[in-house]
């Protein structure tokens, strides 16, 4: 599903240049729960967010689906991306104004999926994640991890093939962790690819195998099954 | 998806009510304040735009020389509208228009006084006032016919048909009404409640064919499809063509078309130059200055608060928002913004209406029913909302979703450069018109400071109307033995207005080639003693004493300057061919307009006849509503038919400087709406800087910082913008009082303290402003602050 060969990524300021990606290679394939781990700065984010289609390589190659999408412009990679990918990230990030309803509703708005077949598919969603009685509530009235459970309701409501979690569990304490850990893997088992990014050696444990990464590029590989 | 929008917009719009409540407010004033001078500048522009016939409808204008300038004036000899016609074909119908004169109506036991004009039998078929009875072909055809405005039939009326009534006027004539026009709209130059036909001023000798007495409006049509240049070539030396006078060869006429009579026809030197045009461009510019103002709050703080909002772009992007309707987005929500600021727009514009239009001398409305208004509504509405909301549209929708998700975003705490200098223009604006409210305030105190040269308290005038001419001798006995009045003149004009000017004088030594022209006035006797005159050498007018001083004059010295008299005091100056003797030199006192310097000035004595006017000086010992009350038993006494009217000269001397006194106000309602507006925007952005910097603000004083050394951190950025922006408005300021005030000939000096006054005003102003915010930021706890995170 995802093969990246030679990947680099800089960041440049006016004095400086900082690479975080330096020729990454990299496979993952359809089914896959993998977990990429190392030390703050080593490119983790850098990588999740490539792959996530949100930012654009300098250099080497990236093949979705078996298409080459390095270069992609912007709409292009929004167009890839609202279709096949969903993301979970660390400080949830859902949109405050709106409701969780409305929140977990919003990929499937912009993949213009019609409003009965919304409605449908975000109470399927809330009613497999136990969210449903907090439906009409904003994310401020919720705790860390029912807004968790709602952003992860977000990232899978649409059937993406792919799941980007950018530490998952860092904002929570271990048992809201545990739950969000399980509900991934449950998701896992039923087909979807995941890639998260972890700190946690426990976290990590639930995946398939584990990347370590130091700086930009890939050090170690244990499979844990 | 836009259900959605709308969803977000509207409780970004009440979760901020701050935020909300400035930009609303702001843009709700931005374009109520936009929406009143387009109604004005509508009025302006069209005027006298409605006549089915505008394209073909001109005025004649004569255009001679004086004292080397050529001078354009739109008064002609009565005789030009039948010889324009015989001579020149282009010309279909000619059409003249007399001064409005007020006639006193009688109806039964009815007695009131109304306003119309004297006109020519094709007026209502050249100009469109469309009749609701009669018909406009033939209204005006009789002699005795008359048409009355729907208001006047229905004053004088009721509901009766006023048609075939009759009505008596001046209390001679009887005139049966063979129209009902509709009223007059706001946007015309004519100004009458009914019209009578020509064919009465010939009746009561009014009319004349003198090709030398300017005393008329003609009109001309010209045929459909003609040059109006050919008509112009046959018309420019018409009146030499007439009189052979060789000082006729020079003066030219021409036709002045319809569509720029209101806002062009101000002449310098034969040319076109300007006219109210400048104020329309002058108001059409400061209208969209302050809705753009009021935008500038919407893009700064819709910026400034970008952190916010950023959160939200980033997801919206992660689940396969395109920026292109990001872009929509934000647009759509300051539209809907716009939009509900519209709404408050409307009902600030109906409140404000009335005011309005006391200030601008006009009866303005908006026409709710107007399909058209309403499409102008929405579309200034998506004007106003795309202007202020393309900017931060653009600038929101471009943030990185990779970098605001992972919060390593932050916007940038200092204020940015283009909303920096979005700040510098709104409080250029803001001081440049406090300057100029200011200078036109000195300007209009300097005309009032000025000597007008006589004593206008307790002095009161009267039309000499109906007997009162006849009765004056008997009236003004009354009013001197009754103690109501300590003296009485009879005048040929308001001591407040000139009526007459000439250069036909001669005097002994009068070089050959002086145009001079003098004011020319005239009294019986004692106007010295009502109008507190000071002499300087002679005396006032008395006929008792001197029965001779029917023939003398009074001149001013101004007047004695230009006829460079040693002691003028029993010289011979004469009106024509009638002889003054010289009996009195008084002081110059202002009769015209208090901006201008004196004219040189004659007073003629009472052998000249043209009395039009009573002035009274009242008893000042008397209580004023009492002297009235008694004067008016008096006149209603030998002027029975005639309602007493009677009208105070301090008053009719303050009326002098409405023109400037509107301008100013107007100025200073501008100027602080800008103020306000821009501090509002201040204040917002103070609050979002404050929250931005509350993590530095806390360090800082763990480490050691004051309150005041906080303050001053905070408040430096904005007060500093508020310096250039005072050095960028003074230049332009100076530079446009400096223009403004070349009108007026007696005029104040521009001194720096206005300048001064005005930046410290604004630097008080914004230093409050900001400093509340930064106060509060400055006295908080910084453990409180520190500990959020």
């Amino acid at each position: 599903m995802i093969k990246i060969t030679d990947l680099e990524k800089y960041y440049r300021t006016e004095e400086v240049e900082t690479i975080a990606l330096n020729k990454l290679s990299i496979e993952v394939k359809e089914g896959e729960f993998v977990a990429v781990m190392g030390p703050s700065g080593c490119g983790k984010s850098t990588l999740l967010n490539i792959l996530g289609l949100l930012d654009d390589p300098d250099g080497g190659s990236f093949v979705f689906n078996g298409i080459e999408v390095a270069g992609f412009n912007e709409r292009k990679r929004a167009d890839l991306r609202k279709k096949n990918i969903g993301f979970v990230f660390q400080s949830f990030n859902l949109i405050d104004e709106l409701t969780v309803f409305e929140n977990v509703e919003l990929p499937l708005i912009y993949n213009n999926v019609k409003a009965a077949d919304r409605k449908k598919r975000v109470e399927e969603v809330l009613d497999n994640l136990k969210i449903m009685h907090r439906r009409n509530h904003y994310p401020q009235q919720l705790s860390g991890g029912q807004q968790q459970r709602v952003a992860v309701a977000r990232a899978v409501v649409n059937n993406p093939k792919l799941i980007l979690a950018d530490e998952p569990t860092g904002n929570l304490d271990s048992s809201n962790g545990n739950e969000v850990m399980q509900l991934l893997t449950e998701l896992n088992e039923k087909g979807t690819t995941i890639v998260m990014v972890t700190h946690s050696e426990h976290d990590a444990r639930y995946s398939h195998r584990i990347i370590r990464m130091l700086d930009g590029h890939s050090v170690t590989e244990n499979i844990l099954i | 998806m836009i259900k959605n929008f709308f969803k977000v917009a509207f409780r970004n719009l009440l979760r901020n009510k701050g935020f909300s409540f400035i930009n609303i407010s702001g843009l709700a004033i931005g374009m109520a304040s936009a929406v009143l001078i387009m109604l004005w500048i509508q009025n302006e522009t069209s005027y006298d735009q409605f006549h089915e016939k505008k394209d073909r409808i001109y005025e004649a204008w004569n255009k001679a020389e004086f004292s080397g300038k050529l001078q354009c004036w739109n008064t002609t000899p009565k005789i030009l509208a039948r010889s324009m016609e015989k001579d020149i074909p282009e010309i279909e119908r000619s059409v003249r228009v007399n001064w409005p004169s007020n006639f006193l109506f009688s109806i039964g036991d009815k007695r009131l006084t109304v306003k119309g004009n004297i006109v020519d039998t094709g007026f209502l078929q050249m100009f469109s006032f469309p009749l609701v009875k009669g018909d406009p072909k033939t209204a005006l055809n009789d002699g005795s016919s008359i048409v009355l405005t729907q208001t006047l039939a229905k004053k004088i009326f009721g509901e009766e048909d006023a048609m075939g009534k009759i009505i008596k006027i001046d209390n001679k004539d009887n005139f049966t009404v063979t129209g009902i026009a509709k009223d007059l709209p706001n946007n015309t130059r004519f100004n009458f409640e009914y019209l009578i036909p020509w064919n009465y001023l010939v009746r009561t000798g009014g009319d004349d064919s003198s090709w030398g007495n300017n005393s008329t409006r003609t009109y001309a049509l010209l045929k459909p499809g003609v040059s109006i240049d050919a008509a112009n070539g046959k018309l420019k030396s018409i009146k030499y063509q007439y009189t052979k006078d060789n000082d006729d060869k020079k003066w030219e006429m021409f036709l002045y078309p319809a569509s720029r009579w209101r806002l062009y026809s101000n002449f310098t030197n034969g040319k076109e130059d300007g006219g109210l045009i400048d104020f329309v461009k002058l108001f059409a510019v400061i209208a969209l200055f302050i809705l753009l103002i009021a935008c500038i709050n919407f893009m700064n703080l819709s910026t400034a608060r970008s952190e916010k909002r950023a959160k939200e772009v980033g997801i919206r992007k992660v689940v396969g928002a395109q920026k292109q309707s990001l872009v929509s987005q934000f647009i759509g929500e300051s539209v809907f913004l716009a939009f509900i600021a519209g709404i408050f727009a409307i009902i600030i514009v109906q409140l404000a209406l009335p005011a309005f239009g006391e200030l601008t001398d006009k009866k303005l409305f908006v026409d709710y029913t107007d399909y058209k208004f309403w499409i102008y509504a929405i579309g200034f509405v998506f004007f106003t909302g795309i202007m202020a909301g393309s900017y931060p549209a653009f600038f929101l929708s471009s943030f990185n979703p990779s970098k605001v998700l992972k919060g390593t975003f932050k916007s940038a705490n200092a204020l940015i450069t283009p909303r920096k200098l979005l700040v510098v223009l709104q409080f250029t604006f803001a001081i440049i018109l406090i300057i100029c409210t200011t200078i036109v305030k000195q300007q209009i105190d300097h005309a009032r400071d000025r000597e007008s040269g006589y004593a206008k308290d307790n002095l009161v005038y009267h039309y000499l109307t109906g007997d009162l001419e006849k009765n004056y001798e008997l009236v003004k006995d009354e009013l001197l033995s009754s103690g109501i009045a300590k003296s009485v003149t009879k005048t040929s004009a308001p001591l407040t207005q000139g009526w007459s000017d000439s250069w036909g004088f001669n005097w002994e030594g009068k070089p050959a080639d002086d145009k001079t022209d003098f004011d020319r006035y005239v009294a019986d006797e004692n106007l010295g003693a009502t109008a507190g005159l000071t002499f300087i050498k002679g005396r006032d007018f008395d006929l008792k004493k001197f029965p001779t001083d029917s023939s003398a004059m009074i001149i001013n010295e101004s007047a004695a300057k230009v006829m460079n008299f040693k002691d003028p005091i029993g010289q011979i100056v004469k009106d024509d061919d009638r002889p003054y003797h010289i009996v009195g030199l008084i002081k110059d006192f202002i009769l015209q307009s208090p901006y201008y310097p004196t004219k040189p000035m004659i007073i003629e004595g009472a052998k000249n006849g043209w009395f039009s006017v009573m002035h009274i000086k009242l008893n000042g010992a008397n209580n004023t509503a009492d002297n009235l009350k008694r004067m008016e038993v008096i006149f209603k006494k030998y002027n029975t038919e005639y309602p007493f009217d009677c009208k105070f000269v301090d008053l009719e001397y303050a009326a002098k400087f409405k023109t400037e006194e509107r301008t100013g106000t107007l100025a200073a309602i501008f100027a602080a709406l800008t103020i306000f507006i821009s501090c509002l925007g201040l204040f917002g952005l103070a609050t979002y800087m404050a929250e931005n910097r509350i993590k530095e603000i806390g360090v800082r004083k763990v480490l050691g910082a004051s309150v005041t050394g906080i303050t001053t951190l905070l408040s430096k950025d904005f007060l500093k913008l508020v310096m250039i922006s005072f050095v960028i408005a003074s230049p332009v300021a100076w530079w446009m009082m400096h223009q403004w005030l070349q009108d007026y000939p007696y005029r104040v000096a521009i001194q720096w303290q206005v300048f001064a006054f005005a930046g410290l005003l604004t630097f008080f102003i914004s230093l409050l402003t900001v400093s509340y915010q930064s106060i509060k930021a400055a006295i908080a706890n910084p453990v409180k602050s520190l500990r959020t995170e």
